[in-house]
């Protein structure tokens, strides 16, 4: 471990840039879908009668550019840059790790062409067609291999904490996405799940909830615990609890799919079991929301004037929150009222957005920093756009909160006759001026991604010209 | 190397990574620890009281004896016990006798709103108004006092047992062009009689001799100006030209879907609906004998 | 041993931090062992609706109120006892059958075009949802679903029973303009679907593939060959509307409930 201080290390930086920019470009994307789906249920007109903007089919794109084209490349392009520097080595393939991005990418493409084609499996978060998944299998295990192969070699004594949550969430994706994925193909872009109903339901949830549980959260943990202690200059607050609160994470978190399926045509015992572990988790997710806090006791001061360090606490908080919510929303009777509703909807932004979106810009403009070896081109642009995601956020959820509870209230309502208060109809109604609240904290949010890459891509420039395109250090 | 040292003097583990990552040797927090157990805890407790843990053959079952179904019991035994005195009274009462008792009557329409709505709307509108698109109205307007098939709450309630289905031949093979414009403009005028052709060709079977329509039938009126499909000259062209429900591609489709048949609504539901519907407005007291005697051509066969 | 090598965990985290090997393999582990307990039973416990190795459904038996069984026959079709022995002979209450083609057609649109992210296929056991939707779903009901319907959104109003709810010709305008026929609707119109014909040979290879699933197939004496090979000719110049349209028209009214009976136990 003395090694990083000894001799400067040479890092495989290149192609965490590049993760890093096609995150902020994604970010984009992704949010511009976000809200573009989100105007067609506030004004269905708005997919001009054009199969292929259809809500049933952009949805899974959007879905799909969040989570696995910006989500995906942050946690690659970080996961990249964390183990050679957490581990004084370089990778252990440079070249492999150039596979996993041009094939990572080559995914993207393909799922912006067949999603809207309607080429789809049907899995929420799995939608994508057989031989993409093959393909999915192959990328994502070469940077599987990468990762734990530059653990392996690296220089320092101990693995660092942030390489226990993203090797969780190594082993933990491929097991999901191969079983979850088994079809037998009836042609070359459709092909229909092994599984059926019941069993089906539970496989599709363990997937879906773990897609949650080890890529939005594990994954991102694993940036907090670098880019957290790195940015605020403060050690790891506690390692007792990164060790308590890691092996309680991974071991709990795959329980929890079944919370997904209550009062289904499950049997009532699987449910329970979800929702018990559910309830528990609050405990191991705060001790990561907490670890994270507190590091910066002695730090607090430099909120003030470190935008970065805005975003990595926001997100923290967010992440305490929605990882309250969601074991609420576990509770029977809470997820008897908010299983269907825009409720849901709701708790996954104030996680995607609030949590995994805010965690990684903080994670980004560190990086970007370092990797091109400058300051900010703006920083007050950083803190334009920390406000931006804060309020979109908030606007975004607050919306989607009370307008999901008043649906799932008018779903259940009965008058003092014992008979149901509203139609259906009403209810999607009602639903309106929230969806359009929605698309406005959206906007907000989504601007916010423009400024964001508008910086990035500034910082860059500023960069380059300042010491000519190839002067950039590799050890960044 | 030296070791970091927190602000508070806490010591580090003596790790370091990436020049200066390291970790406080803080203890979690007491409540934290305190929390993980209690979690554990829980959960022991919590699947020892619910059905949560599978076995071999079976499952546990719980010790709180909790399954889904009994919830839902319970929680239906407390509507129940609001409206049971109400149903109980519907369940061997005819709907024409429901009417007659106000109590109940307030009862129903207030259980018919949403019975309504989310099942009868979709073809007749919110509260009875008629939905229209391109091709006209899909489905009668049920607040009026305009009724193919007569609006006494006898011939609601047979309508939404048995279902509505008529039938118009499609006439484009059998008159001609010129004929079908004659036919057209005198029955935009409300005037079908005013060319003899009505007559002459047949339409006057169903449409009656006066053209007033024939609720047996449910063919429509065509002197009233009200318009079942569409009042223009090319809607009503493309009425004679395809007919009703004639099986043409083109024809006017009216299925009114019988909603026994369907098993999708009880007894007791349809006959709130067709108090409901009577309670629209448009509702008859009840017929001469001899129209309320004829069977309905869906539920007689 | 100097300071920083001093252990603040356990000799055992200790060793697993400076193990790769050791730190993959634990974890390998600890992430295994949730999901099995949970998926695994479901596939030999009763009443989750798999056809076990004996031809059963795992010993699931629904009992009525008075504690007799409920013969499986009258929850899963089947020719063999059935009065009406062929897909085309069934009727509603005869119990749950494999997909008529054009049925097995429009399900492939329906998941295209991802109905089932506003549309759930699942009613829960509560009063409301047996007031506005019928009966609460049962496991059978799904069981011929690969890729299940459930959705965890409802957007629109469920699904599972919509089946003769309303005639086809409302189905049509709805599908093509819902707001034509429902004013507040947010539905996307499909009136496109009406210009495309139904995929004749993915929709036979798909009856094929039915039958060769290694869970819950449809049985070769359903899905016979001379009936997938006539299949070809009822899918022939139907458009994709008519066969969203039979399958929407199909849901939900295969089981006749009764009442007190306990269909989850
Ligand atoms: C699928 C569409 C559809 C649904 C659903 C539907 N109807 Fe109808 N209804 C029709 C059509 C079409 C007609 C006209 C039939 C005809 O012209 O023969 C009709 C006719 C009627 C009539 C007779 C009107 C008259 O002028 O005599 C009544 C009463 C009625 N419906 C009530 C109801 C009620 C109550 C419900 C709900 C339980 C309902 N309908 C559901 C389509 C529908
Ligand atoms: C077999 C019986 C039958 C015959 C014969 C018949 N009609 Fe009709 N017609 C009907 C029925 C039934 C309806 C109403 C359908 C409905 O409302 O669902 C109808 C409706 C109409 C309408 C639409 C009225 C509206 O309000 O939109 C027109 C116009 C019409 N008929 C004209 C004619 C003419 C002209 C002829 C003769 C050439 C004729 N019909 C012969 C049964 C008949
Ligand atoms: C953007 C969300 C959305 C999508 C996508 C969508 N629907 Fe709907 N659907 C609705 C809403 C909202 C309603 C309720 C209003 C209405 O009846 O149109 C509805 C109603 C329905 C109904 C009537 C149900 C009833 O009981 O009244 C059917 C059937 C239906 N949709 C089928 C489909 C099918 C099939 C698809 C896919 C091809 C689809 N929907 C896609 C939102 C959607
Ligand atoms: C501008 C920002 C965004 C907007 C306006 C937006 C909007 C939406 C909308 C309208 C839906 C569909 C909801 C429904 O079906 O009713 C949705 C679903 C979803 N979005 Fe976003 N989104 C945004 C950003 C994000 C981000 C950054 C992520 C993840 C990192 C994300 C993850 C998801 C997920 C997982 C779903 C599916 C939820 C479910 O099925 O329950 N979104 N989003
Ligand atoms: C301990 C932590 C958490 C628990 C127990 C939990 C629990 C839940 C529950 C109960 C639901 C609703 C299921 C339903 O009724 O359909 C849900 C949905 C969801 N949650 Fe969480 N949640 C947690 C944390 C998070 C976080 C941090 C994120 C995001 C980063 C997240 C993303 C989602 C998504 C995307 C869905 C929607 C799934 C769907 O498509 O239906 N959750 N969660
Ligand atoms: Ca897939
Ligand atoms: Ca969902
Ligand atoms: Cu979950």
């Amino acid at each position: 471990m003395e090694a990083t201080k000894a001799s400067p290390v040479k890092y495989d930086m290149e192609v965490v840039r590049w993760f890093t920019i096609a995150a902020a470009i994604y970010a984009v994307v992704g949010t511009l879908l976000g809200v573009w789906i989100a105007a067609e249920l506030a004004w269905p007109f708005l997919n001009f009668d054009i199969p292929e903007l259809t809500f049933g089919r952009l949805r899974p794109l959007h879905t799909n550019a969040v989570i696995f084209a910006f989500g995906g490349c942050v946690l690659m392009g970080t996961g990249f840059y964390m183990v050679q520097r957490t581990g004084a080595t370089r990778l252990w393939s440079n070249g492999l790790a150039w596979f996993t991005f041009w094939g990572w990418n080559l995914i993207i493409v393909l799922a912006v062409i067949t999603l809207p084609l309607g080429m789809t499996q049907g899995k929420e978060y799995a939608e994508l067609a057989w031989p993409i998944d093959i393909l999915i299998a192959v990328v994502w295990l070469s940077f599987g291999l990468n990762h734990i192969m530059t653990v392996a070699i690296r220089k320092t004594s101990h693995i660092y904490v942030s390489n226990w949550f993203t090797m969780a969430m190594i082993v933990m994706i491929t097991y999901l996405h191969v079983v979850n994925s088994l079809a037998i193909p009836v042609s070359l872009t459709n092909s229909y799940s092994i599984y059926a109903g019941v069993q089906d339901a539970m496989i599709q949830w363990w997937w879906g909830h773990n897609a949650v549980g080890f890529f939005l959260t594990s994954g991102f943990l694993g940036i907090m615990y670098y880019f957290v202690p790195k940015q605020a200059g403060r050690p790891v607050y506690s390692y007792r609890l990164s060790v308590l609160h890691f092996w309680a994470l991974t071991f709990g978190y795959v329980w929890l799919g079944a919370h997904h399926l209550q009062y289904t045509a499950l049997p009532d015992w699987t449910g329970s079991l979800g929702a018990a572990v559910s309830l528990a988790m609050i405990i191991p997710s705060w001790g990561g929301a907490m670890n994270g806090m507190m590091t910066l006791s002695g730090a607090w001061d430099k909120l003030r004037t470190d935008y970065i360090l805005r975003f990595l606490v926001v997100s923290l908080a967010f992440y305490a929150m929605s990882t309250f919510e969601g074991p609420v929303m576990s509770i029977k009777t809470v997820n008897a009222l908010s299983h269907y509703t825009d409720w849901t909807i709701g708790h996954v932004h104030s996680g995607a957005l609030g949590w995994v979106a805010m965690v990684s810009f903080g994670a980004m403009y560190h990086m970007v920093k370092k990797l091109w070896n400058t300051e900010m081109y703006s920083e007050s642009l950083v803190n334009v756009h920390f406000w931006l995601s804060t309020i979109g956020t908030v606007v975004y959820i607050v919306s989607m909160w009370v307008s999901g509870i008043m649906q799932g209230l008018m779903w259940r309502d009965y008058d003092e006759y014992g008979t149901l208060t509203h139609t259906f109809v009403e209810s999607v109604f009602e639903m309106h001026p929230y969806y359009a609240m929605r698309v406005i904290g959206g906007i907000i949010f989504h601007l916010g991604t423009w400024i964001a890459l508008y910086n990035i891509v500034m910082t860059v420039r500023q960069a380059r010209s300042a010491r000519g395109v190839n002067a950039v250090p590799a050890n960044a | 190397m030296s070791e970091k040292h927190d602000v508070s003097g806490v010591p580090t583990t003596g790790h370091v990574w990436d020049e200066d990552l390291a970790d406080l040797t803080n203890q979690p927090p007491k409540w934290w620890m305190l929390g993980l157990t209690a979690s554990a805890l829980f959960v022991v407790v919590y699947c020892i009281y619910y059905p949560a843990i599978p076995l071999m053959s079976t499952f546990t079952e719980g010790i709180g004896g909790w399954t889904a179904i009994k919830e839902m019991e319970t929680d239906k035994g407390e509507v129940d016990a609001v409206r049971g005195k109400f149903e109980a009274k519907l369940k061997d009462m005819t709907p024409a006798a429901i009417l007659a008792d106000s109590e109940l009557t307030e009862y129903v329409t207030r259980s018919g709103k949403v019975l309504f709505g989310d099942n009868c709307a979709a073809c007749h509108g919110q509260n009875g108004a008629g939905t229209k698109d391109k091709e006209g109205f899909f489905a009668p307007i049920l607040n009026d006092d305009v009724w193919l098939y007569g609006g006494t709450i006898n011939h609601l309630y047979e309508g939404i047992v048995g279902g509505r289905q008529s039938m118009m031949m499609a006439n484009k093979d059998i008159l001609s062009a010129d004929e079908i414009d004659t036919l057209a403009n005198a029955i935009a005028k409300s005037q079908p009689n005013s060319t003899p052709l009505f007559a002459e060709k047949g339409c006057t079977a169903c449409h009656g001799e006066d053209g007033k329509g024939m609720q047996a039938m449910g063919s429509a009126n065509l002197t009233d100006n009200i318009w079942r499909f569409d009042g223009s000259i090319e809607g009503i062209k493309r009425t004679i030209n395809f007919g009703v429900n004639s099986g043409d591609p083109k024809a006017r489709v009216a299925v009114m879907p019988s909603f026994k048949e369907a098993g999708k609504l009880s007894e007791s539901e349809m006959k709130k609906l067709a108090v409901y519907v009577f309670k629209f407005g448009g509702g008859q007291a009840d017929a001469p004998a001899e129209v309320a005697a004829t069977p309905n051509p869906v539920t007689a066969k | 041993m100097s300071d920083h090598d001093k252990i603040y965990s356990s000799k055992l985290q200790d060793k697993v931090e400076r193990s790769t090997v050791l730190m993959f393999v634990l974890t390998a582990i600890a992430v295994a062992i949730g999901g099995i307990v949970e998926i695994v039973p479901l596939f030999y416990l009763p009443n989750t609706a798999v056809i076990g190795g004996n031809g059963t459904y795992n010993g699931t038996a629904h009992k009525d109120s008075k504690g007799n069984v409920i013969s499986m026959d009258k929850i899963v079709w089947n020719p063999v006892t059935s009065e009406h022995k062929t897909l085309e002979d069934w009727r509603p209450g005869d119990g749950v059958r494999p997909y008529k083609p054009l049925e097995l057609a429009g399900r492939a649109v329906y998941i295209r075009e991802g109905c089932y992210l506003c549309h759930s296929q699942m009613i829960r056991p509560f009063r409301d949802e047996k007031d506005r939707y019928g009966h609460y779903s049962i496991a059978e009901e799904s069981m011929y679903d690969h890729t299940y319907q459930w959705g965890s959104k409802r957007t629109g109003p469920d699904l599972a029973r919509v089946g003769a709810k309303y005639s086809d010709e409302w189905h049509r305008r709805h599908m093509k303009y819902p707001r034509d026929v429902v004013p507040e609707s947010v539905m996307p119109n499909y009136y496109w679907l009406e210009k495309n014909k139904v995929n004749v040979a993915e929709n036979i290879q798909t009856m094929k593939v039915m039958t060769m699933m290694p869970f819950n197939p449809v049985p070769k004496t359903i899905y016979t060959d001379a009936y997938i090979n006539d299949a070809k000719a009822q899918l022939e110049d139907k458009t994709e509307l008519d066969a969203l349209i039979a399958y929407l028209q199909g849901l939900g009214n295969h089981i006749k409930f009764e009442e007190g009976v306990n269909y989850r136990d």
